[in-house]
């Protein structure tokens, strides 16, 4: 929802495809170094440039305080609150924490959640990176094929919802296809057993187009040379793509990984909230669903904002698992 | 090949079934083109959508960018070319909120919305959304730094102020840039449905994606399914035709920070 997209403290290790946004700060020592447009003006032109930067920057970081930082800390803040929008928000100090941990809506929503994360990210980062490697190839035509690839990024949470309920439909295309081969299947997204698979593939469906955007970056990193000496050797293609491709491209996975886990545990909840609004009998409800309706029908704000800082913590501790992946791997190395 | 048409398939199930009638969207096997096509889906689709949802959207996306250019532009130009002592700190600050997820911020910040008074307005709409504007900052002064430092000292020695230099040197080389930040912005405002949907859900505040969302939850039985295909294909022409034109700066855009 919120522009740019997270950016994590991972990819700081993992090489990410040629940056455009350097987000390094300059070294202290550059710093000091007097800037050629200083010399000149003296000390009345330094002053006067920094009265025109601090012009400059006002607007935005005005913005940015208000919309950004305020939220960040306002989510913390309001944990210890209860409040339901529109009387007095009332302390009540860590309750809002520790229902966290009696609740049974919550334990079922993580679980959901974990659910999400695990049928997804996997197949996910498999498919993506099988596509990726047979469309970059130089054959004729493969502009063409790229375009249908990345086509399901242009459609919003709402199109892509208004698409698959009608895939999903009893009488629709999916079992149409099954009926085809002799199945008879069931209405896709008030079955049990089966809402969760649905969504699942659906968003993967939907993440595909980065997922293949990032490895086409990490594989055009890839030296040509070594297939060429493998190739000489009696390398197979699929051993190529194996033992040489797949080890290469080893930091842009686990940048897709981080990825896709926060996507699977908190950008999908907009489909899950049009097509299926958590159910049937809260099977498609993860934490964020849960927070969202606690927060909007509720307006349970206090235990609301209790629910998000939870999964901000699940997340952080996420990140830090792959960034010790990450360092336990080159230490090996 | 297959690859590509699987990932296809259901686009463009939308696209054919958004001519099709009721009864012909569920038929099997598919058709890739219908007996008769139906125009009249789209008439009725956009009779239910409403010009002025439309409307809004137009004015919701192009707010988000216009008030994020007057935002961001001075600040990167002073980040990338103005000696000053902050420079360091303030970036800082920028990239660290960039790892906190949107949606974990959504209830504090409809609570600011909400005190503002902006609930089923444009400013409660677009204000918010204008304010996350750390991305283009960086995304500017990352190419502000790389005009080279001759070019701008040339400027001020000749007299120049920083503004000038700014809207006269600096905005006029920064084409590329403004290409990568418009596409970019314009997909992700058009495509928003949580924001709109908690600040704006009044039918005369809606803006497409919050319209259409109930046709996707199956209740609404009065739309028939193909009428609704047609919406969503309305709902994606400007988005795919911002896609078409600036494929090659979105793309680059998106690869080189890695978000999505």
């Amino acid at each position: 929802m919120i522009y740019p997209a997270p950016v994590h403290p991972i990819s700081a290790e993992v090489r990410v495809p040629t940056p455009i946004l350097d987000l390094s700060l300059p070294r202290p020592d550059e710093q000091k170094k007097p800037r050629p447009s200083e010399k000149p003006a003296g000390r009345r032109g330094r002053n006067l440039d920094a009265v025109t930067a601090a012009a400059f920057l006002t607007p935005g970081m005005l913005a940015f305080a208000l919309f950004v930082i305020l939220p960040a800390v306002g989510g913390l803040v309001l944990t210890f609150f209860q409040w339901d929008l529109f009387g007095t928000p009332k302390w009540v100090g860590l309750a809002n924490v520790s229902r966290l941990f009696g609740d049974a809506d919550m334990w079922h929503a993580l679980g959901v959640t974990a659910l999400f994360v695990l049928m997804g990210v996997v197949p996910t980062i498999l498919i993506g990176f099988v596509l990726a490697v047979l469309v970059n190839t130089k054959m004729p035509g493969v502009g063409v094929v790229r375009v249908f690839y990345f086509a399901p990024m242009i459609a919003s949470a709402a199109v892509s919802a208004l698409i698959w309920v009608n895939l999903y439909n009893s009488t629709g295309l999916v079992n149409q296809v099954l009926a085809w081969a002799g199945i008879s299947g069931p209405n896709w997204l008030s079955d049990l057993t089966w809402a969760r698979p649905a969504l699942v593939v659906m968003m993967i469906w939907s993440g595909l187009p980065l997922v293949i955007i990032l490895y086409l970056a990490g594989l055009q990193r890839v030296s040509e040379d070594i297939y060429a000496a493998a190739a000489l050797d009696g390398a197979s293609k699929w051993r190529q793509i194996w033992s040489m491709t797949w080890p290469n491209v080893w930091g842009t996975t686990l940048l897709i990984a981080v990825l896709e886990t926060v996507g699977f545990v908190s950008g999908s909840f907009e489909v899950a909230l049009i097509m299926t609004d958590g159910g049937p009998l809260g099977t498609t409800q993860s934490l964020a669903l849960y927070a969202y309706k606690v927060a909007f029908s509720e307006r349970d704000i206090g235990y609301a904002s209790a629910l998000s800082l939870f999964q901000l913590v699940l997340m952080m501790a996420v990140v830090l698992l792959v960034r010790v992946i990450v360092r336990f791997r080159k230490e090996r190395s | 090949m297959v690859g590509a048409l699987a990932m296809a398939t259901p686009l463009l199930f939308m696209v054919s079934s958004s001519l099709k009638s009721g009864a012909e969207v569920n038929a099997f096997p598919p058709k890739l083109l219908p007996e008769t096509p139906i125009w009249q889906n789209f008439v009725e689709a956009w009779r239910y959508l409403t010009p002025q949802v439309i409307a809004n959207t137009f004015i919701f996306s192009l707010g988000i960018i216009g008030l994020q250019l007057l935002l961001a532009l001075p600040a990167a130009f002073a980040l990338a070319k103005i000696p000053f002592k902050w420079s360091a700190a303030v970036l800082a600050v920028l990239v660290v909120p960039m790892f906190v997820p949107g949606n974990l911020t959504l209830i504090p910040l409809f609570v600011i919305t909400f005190q503002l008074g902006w609930l089923n307005t444009y400013a409660g709409l677009i204000v918010p959304m204008a304010g996350q504007c750390a991305f283009a900052i960086l995304l500017f002064r990352q190419f502000f730094a790389s005009l080279p430092a001759g070019l701008i000292e040339a400027a001020r020695i000749d007299g120049a102020g920083w503004g000038r230099v700014l809207t006269s040197i600096a905005l006029p080389l920064a084409r590329p840039a403004l290409a990568t930040f418009c596409s970019i912005s314009f997909l992700t405002a058009w495509n928003m449905y949580i924001w709109p949907q908690v600040i704006a859900p009044n039918p005369a505040n809606r803006v497409i994606n919050v319209a259409l969302a109930p046709l996707a939850g199956g209740q609404n039985s009065t739309v028939s399914p193909a009428v609704g295909l047609a919406g969503g294909v309305i709902a994606m022409l400007p988005v795919l035709v911002v896609f078409i034109v600036f494929q090659k700066w979105y793309l680059r855009g998106v690869v080189g920070t890695g978000l999505e």
